[in-house]
């Protein structure tokens, strides 16, 4: 760990109505880490996610990336900031193929240009056949991302994010509907690029997945932060296994 | 798309062979005795559905590619018409110059509008639309001593059946080629990606409200353009018979007959609309509006996906396109990868 803080949130506050789905959260990713976060359904993981990427106003505290404030920018000046992300209900453009979707996840469509004329444009079409290739995805570069299977289109989902080299990705539930072997590639794709000196911050139900890929891992519940560790200090730690599995920890499985 | 380059060759063959017979129509007119075959009545009929194309094919940049289902689109074509009579009967300006400057004032209206309006999504655009084109309409018969009010505005007559069908021919193709080269360039791509899912694209670094204003005020200024050439044709305009609703429900039924997000559906589907329209008006003059319902419920059912989209995915989607696949001895659906859920290539909320 390299100790730059790349994302530094503090007392980030979203209430909708009366519920106060992120209340207070304190959060910093420094460079290079994995960290995780984790809590049971409702705890305001995927609300703090789009907090963070500016979908939601926030109603309190303050975000920086890159040691700039973003807690007023657009969605899209995050993104372009190096900030990307995936969601939990698979959001990838579905009329357009393997190909074009990864393109336009760098180009952004500033360029008016016609595909394939420039030099530019050779270099992000083999750009996005390189990320096919790492993703497994290479056989369906000219495939409708419509006509994908859940799986595939997770991990054109996170081809998407990697197109215009981020500096942080955010993963919401990137393993949630995939078969255990498709899972153990994700996870394998996750390590190198880790290694390769991509910081990640996960969201994620498998507990195994967490404790495999995280040197940190952050635990909320109902809005608030639990419990801030190690994946062990973590798995020990009684108000995790309280908020998880109910007042005695034992009882059962959700 | 695919079907080969033969398929591909002999089709642009066809078309150009079509424009340049049909650039021919004027001069059949003046030189063969009689005029030929060739009427004033054919010029004009023609003349009309170049527009018909024009409009369809802009309209099908915002609802077609961009996925905004726009129920009021014959306000940008009013807006053009009184630009034109506006400054041509109270101005004096010349043809050409209030023809521009109605092109413009129609684009700011657009820019103007385009902010507030771009916000809404899915139907709630729809309607937003279609108030605007109403509201449009009455804003120009209240203001009597600029627009004429309800009696409206008489422009200089100029009939000149050839000049209106060429001025319309070159501008049908151009449009035409015009969303072609769109389609394929990344601005086009990102339109189609706002349409796919807004949120996401968003959340990917595209600027989407500066390309869906971007490209309303395209649409707008397409249509604006051909308001303005027919107010000048029709030498007098009124609020009624410059803001006629069924002129944008033709546009749409065109699109969505020929092919909703498709650059050929417009052209395919306002032709076909055209002549056939024709062709029952003729026969079934009573209930011509009958049977014209009865066929676009039949369109809707049956071929949802138009008539370009039935003949370039052979999926399967359709009835006709399973018909299709089936006669050809191709696999119908599944041959793709995974799912079969993938949506039906309408506009998506």
């Amino acid at each position: 760990m390299s100790g730059i803080r790349i994302l530094d949130a503090r007392s980030v506050t979203k209430r909708f109505g009366g519920l106060v789905a992120v209340d207070e959260v304190d959060i910093h990713v420094d460079q290079g880490e994995v960290l995780g976060l984790i809590g049971p359904n409702g705890s305001g993981k995927t609300t703090l996610f789009n907090c963070l990427t500016r979908v939601h106003n926030i109603d309190g505290g303050s975000i920086e990336f890159k040691g700039k404030d973003i807690t007023s920018k657009k969605p899209y000046q995050v993104a372009r900031m190096g900030l990307a992300r995936t969601f939990q209900v698979i959001r990838v453009y579905g009329d357009l193929t393997i190909e074009e979707n990864l393109v336009l996840s760098q180009q952004w469509g500033a360029l008016p240009t016609h595909r394939s004329f420039t030099k530019a444009h050779r270099d992000l079409h083999d750009k996005a056949a390189e990320i096919a290739e790492f993703l497994l995805l290479s056989k369906h570069l000219r495939t409708k991302a419509g006509t994908l299977s859940g799986g595939q289109r997770r991990l054109l989902e996170l081809g998407m994010t990697l197109m215009p080299d981020p500096d942080l990705i955010l993963l919401d539930e990137a393993t949630s509907g995939i078969n255990p072997s498709l899972i153990e590639t994700i996870k394998d794709r996750l390590a190198v690029l880790n290694n390769k000196g991509l910081t990640l911050l996960l969201v994620e139900h498998d507990i195994r997945f967490i404790s495999d890929l995280c040197t940190r891992v952050i635990v909320l519940n109902y809005g608030r932060k639990l419990a801030d560790g190690t994946p062990d200090e973590i798995k020990s730690d009684e108000r995790v296994l309280e908020a998880y599995f109910g007042d005695d920890g034992s009882t059962d499985v959700e | 798309m695919r079907g080969g380059t033969t398929f591909r060759k002999v089709s642009l063959g066809l078309l150009v062979a079509a424009i340049v017979g049909l650039a021919t129509l004027p001069m059949i007119q003046r030189y063969a005795t009689d005029g030929g075959f060739v009427t004033n009545s054919t010029l004009f009929n023609f003349t009309q559905m170049f527009m018909l194309i024009i409009v369809a094919s802009s309209w099908n940049l915002t609802g077609g590619f961009t996925g905004y289902v726009d129920f009021g689109h014959g306000v940008w074509f009013g807006i053009g018409a009184y630009g034109t009579g506006v400054l041509m009967s109270k101005l004096g300006w010349p043809f050409p110059v209030a023809v521009a400057g109605a092109v413009a004032i129609t684009v700011l209206a657009a820019l103007l509008l385009g902010g507030p309006i771009l916000r809404l999504r899915g139907p709630y655009f729809s309607i937003a639309m279609l108030a605007t084109f109403v509201a449009v309409r009455e804003i120009i018969r209240i203001v009597k001593p600029i627009t004429g009010g309800g009696i409206g505005l008489t422009l200089p007559p100029y009939l000149n059946r050839p000049l209106f069908f060429y001025i319309t021919l070159i501008l049908a193709v151009v449009v035409v080629a015009f969303t072609w080269w769109l389609r394929r360039t990344q601005f086009g791509l990102t339109l189609i990606a706002i349409r796919e899912d807004e949120i996401g694209a968003d959340m990917r670094g595209i600027n989407t409200t500066l390309h869906k204003i971007t490209v309303f005020g395209l649409s707008a200024a397409i249509t604006g353009l051909v308001g303005a050439l027919w107010a000048y044709q029709n030498t007098f305009i009124d609020p009624d018979i410059v803001f006629v609703d069924s002129r944008t429900m033709d546009v749409i039924i065109a699109v969505i007959l020929g092919g909703l997000g498709t650059v050929a559906g417009p052209v395919i589907g306002a032709v076909v609309l055209f002549w056939a329209r024709d062709i029952i008006w003729a026969n079934f003059l009573q209930f011509h509006l009958i049977v014209q319902g009865i066929v676009l419920i039949a369109i809707v059912l049956w071929v949802p996906e138009g008539i370009v989209g039935t003949f370039s995915d052979r999926s399967g989607g359709t009835t006709l396109g399973r018909l299709m696949s089936k006669r050809k001895g191709e696999p119908s659906s599944d041959e793709a990868v995974g799912s079969p859920d993938d949506e039906p290539r309408t506009v998506s909320s």
